[in-house]
């Protein structure tokens, strides 16, 4: 019997770069080979990954698709301060180093095939793969993916063709490439985008979850990443419509493997609050232990 | 005691023991002694966030000692920790000099290789004074540790003080067996939109290559105070290679702390110990007892300022 079943989980794998593109809003998409990596990791996984080799502490970044077969990940960031600064330099061909995957994912129930995602900004990476996993090796789920952002999305928008029941009329606006996997999608932002929700997620999300019969409702479960306000009103949302709810947390990080404790966040659970590490014991956690309601 | 190599994990960048085994390639077998995470009486939530934070050549943290204190570590971790890796060397930490005493009691009775004393901790009864930047206070816990344990114990000595080889003699004569230099330097991050400190805890210690210079000379300046005691050094701050560790060899470290350097490449310790074989061997030496202390100063004309 294996007594040690955290050993070698996790990689470090040199890798490089094989597309790097910009977008608005300072946001880019990198996509790296790292074979290893894309053959472990699980939608809510994370990367510790090396910006420059003059830079050496790590920078966890989320993980937004992966294909194991073809052996790249990818990923989604936007630019808020020296080292994702210096990542987006890093050209084709260039190889970074990667720790990972690192985490606990978010966890599937049978009995809840409705899955809610709810992503902002770049929140919205873990949700992505999230779907592609759910269309992958859950095929009778029929997941609702819902993203806000108040800087231009990182990529064009698309009228969808998957109805949806409740959500208001001219709110058509989706993500293309989950449009392909046939999975529903909407957007929503202050910002008046063509086709997007004139508010917050968790306003289209209520729209949604309102015109469900209460037999469909017991078969919603939410996921969601994004910013703390974000997630805060998700789990309020959740606890309204009494439904379970993982969050996907993002804290500063030192080693990313559970050693140094410096990622940590205050978890209620029955017995008293724990400070729980986001690197090994999240970065999902259970909603209601990290925001109460 | 004997390490199988001279490469020593520290205390708090490795958690309890068995963190770094999540990451394939990583081996205990690469180290000589691996120090837990610093443990006091009591458990202890610890701070809040942001507990670390990047800054330039090195970071900052203020994690609060975070611990399930000290008879949680004894009945529950070290059970389940391979003592046939590596040794383990538990971390004490306490606020009051009687809390030492008894985390050392504890300790004492356990399977755990060795002591290593966190003097960088307020003394509550003190006004918060730190005991290690007090050469008698710091001298009354080894003191009290001594009488706890026959276990070697090891004292990680405070940069935060005016004369770290006075703090380290005293400690030597209350009984310690090996010294810990350089335990972090205190400093401060500021988020200028906030106006705030960035660190939960409004300063932190500051570690990585940024204090590499100020550690190699107080391990020098240690070594010389120490030599005639024959008491070993784990020299330690901001080692990330093995030309790093060399140096601290060559200033009288008889072994060497690797920390942040693990958050930079979780695998540094092999190519560390391959560095230094490779030094060896090119420079004819055998062992590297050879290297200790082996430091030729320049003829010193008496520079009193700068």
């Amino acid at each position: 019997m294996n007594r040690k079943p955290h050993r070698n989980t996790i990689v470090v794998e040199g890798a490089p770069v094989l597309a790097h593109t910009g977008h608005a809003g300072a946001q880019h998409i990198i996509r790296l080979h790292a074979p290893q990596i894309a053959q472990r990791a699980l939608p809510g996984s994370f990367v510790h990954l090396q910006c420059d080799p003059y830079l050496p502490m790590r920078r966890p970044i989320s993980i937004m698709r992966v294909d194991a077969k073809a052996g790249w990940v990818e990923f989604l960031y936007k630019v808020v301060g020296h080292g994702t600064q210096l990542l987006s330099q890093r050209k084709i061909g260039e190889s970074l180093s990667l720790l990972g995957p690192i985490g606990v994912p978010f966890i599937l129930h049978a009995e809840r095939p409705r899955p809610l995602l709810i992503g902002g900004g770049v929140g919205i990476p873990p949700m992505v793969f999230m779907a592609d996993h759910i269309r992958l090796h859950h095929p009778g789920f029929k997941p609702l993916v819902i993203m806000g952002s108040e800087v231009p999305f990182p990529f064009q928008t698309q009228p969808s063709k998957i109805m949806l029941p409740g959500i208001p009329d001219g709110v058509i606006a989706c993500m293309p490439l989950l449009e392909d996997w046939g999975i529903a999608s909407r957007l929503a932002s202050l910002q008046a985008y063509p086709g997007c929700f004139d508010g917050y997620v968790t306003e289209l999300a209520r729209a949604w979850l309102n015109t469900l019969d209460p037999s469909q409702r017991q078969q919603v479960e939410i996921y969601s990443c994004g910013p703390q306000p974000m997630l805060a009103a998700v789990a309020k949302l959740a606890a309204e419509f009494a439904l379970p709810c993982q969050v996907s947390l993002e804290e500063y990080m030192a080693c990313a493997v559970g050693g140094c404790a410096g990622c940590t966040v205050k978890i209620q659970t029955p017995e008293g609050p724990y400070m729980k590490r986001v690197c090994v014991d999240g970065p999902v956690f259970d909603a209601y232990q990290v925001f109460g309601n | 005691m004997d390490f199988a190599t001279p490469l020593v994990l520290l205390s708090g960048c490795v958690g309890f023991g068995e963190e770094y085994t999540r990451v394939a390639g990583f081996s205990h077998h690469e180290v000589g002694a691996v120090c837990l995470k610093g443990t006091t009486l009591q458990p202890r939530l610890g701070n809040p966030a942001h507990r670390v934070f990047e800054t330039p050549a090195g970071m900052l943290n203020a994690i609060g000692l975070q611990n399930p204190g000290a008879r949680y570590v004894v009945d529950k971790i070290l059970p389940t920790l391979d003592f046939s890796e590596t040794r383990f060397i538990a971390n004490l930490s306490g606020s009051t000099v009687e809390e030492y005493y008894q985390v050392a009691r504890i300790f004492d009775n356990s399977p755990i290789d060795a002591l290593e004393i966190n003097i960088s901790c307020p003394n509550v009864k003190q006004g918060g004074v730190q005991f290690g930047n007090d050469p008698e206070m710091s001298a009354r816990v080894v003191e009290v540790c001594r009488k706890a344990t026959n276990k070697p114990i090891i004292t990680k000595l405070s940069p935060n003080q005016t004369d770290i080889a006075h703090n380290a003699r005293r400690c030597i004569e209350a009984g310690t067996d090996g010294l810990a230099v350089i335990n972090t330097l205190t400093g401060m991050a500021i988020d200028i939109e906030a106006r705030t400190p960035v660190i939960g805890n409004n300063q932190g210690g500051l570690s990585g290559p940024a204090i590499k210079p100020i550690a190699l000379l107080k391990t020098h300046q240690v070594y010389q105070m120490c030599k005639p005691y024959k008491v070993p050094i784990i020299g330690q701050g901001g080692i990330t290679t093995a030309n790093d560790a060399i140096e601290f060899l060559i200033a009288g470290a008889s072994g060497v702390g690797i920390g942040t350097a693990l958050f930079y490449n979780p695998l540094v310790c092999a190519s560390i110990n391959a560095g230094i074989v490779e030094y060896l061997q090119r420079h004819k030496l055998t062992n590297v007892s050879e290297l200790i202390g082996s430091l030729q100063l320049h003829e010193a004309s008496a520079a009193p300022c700068g």
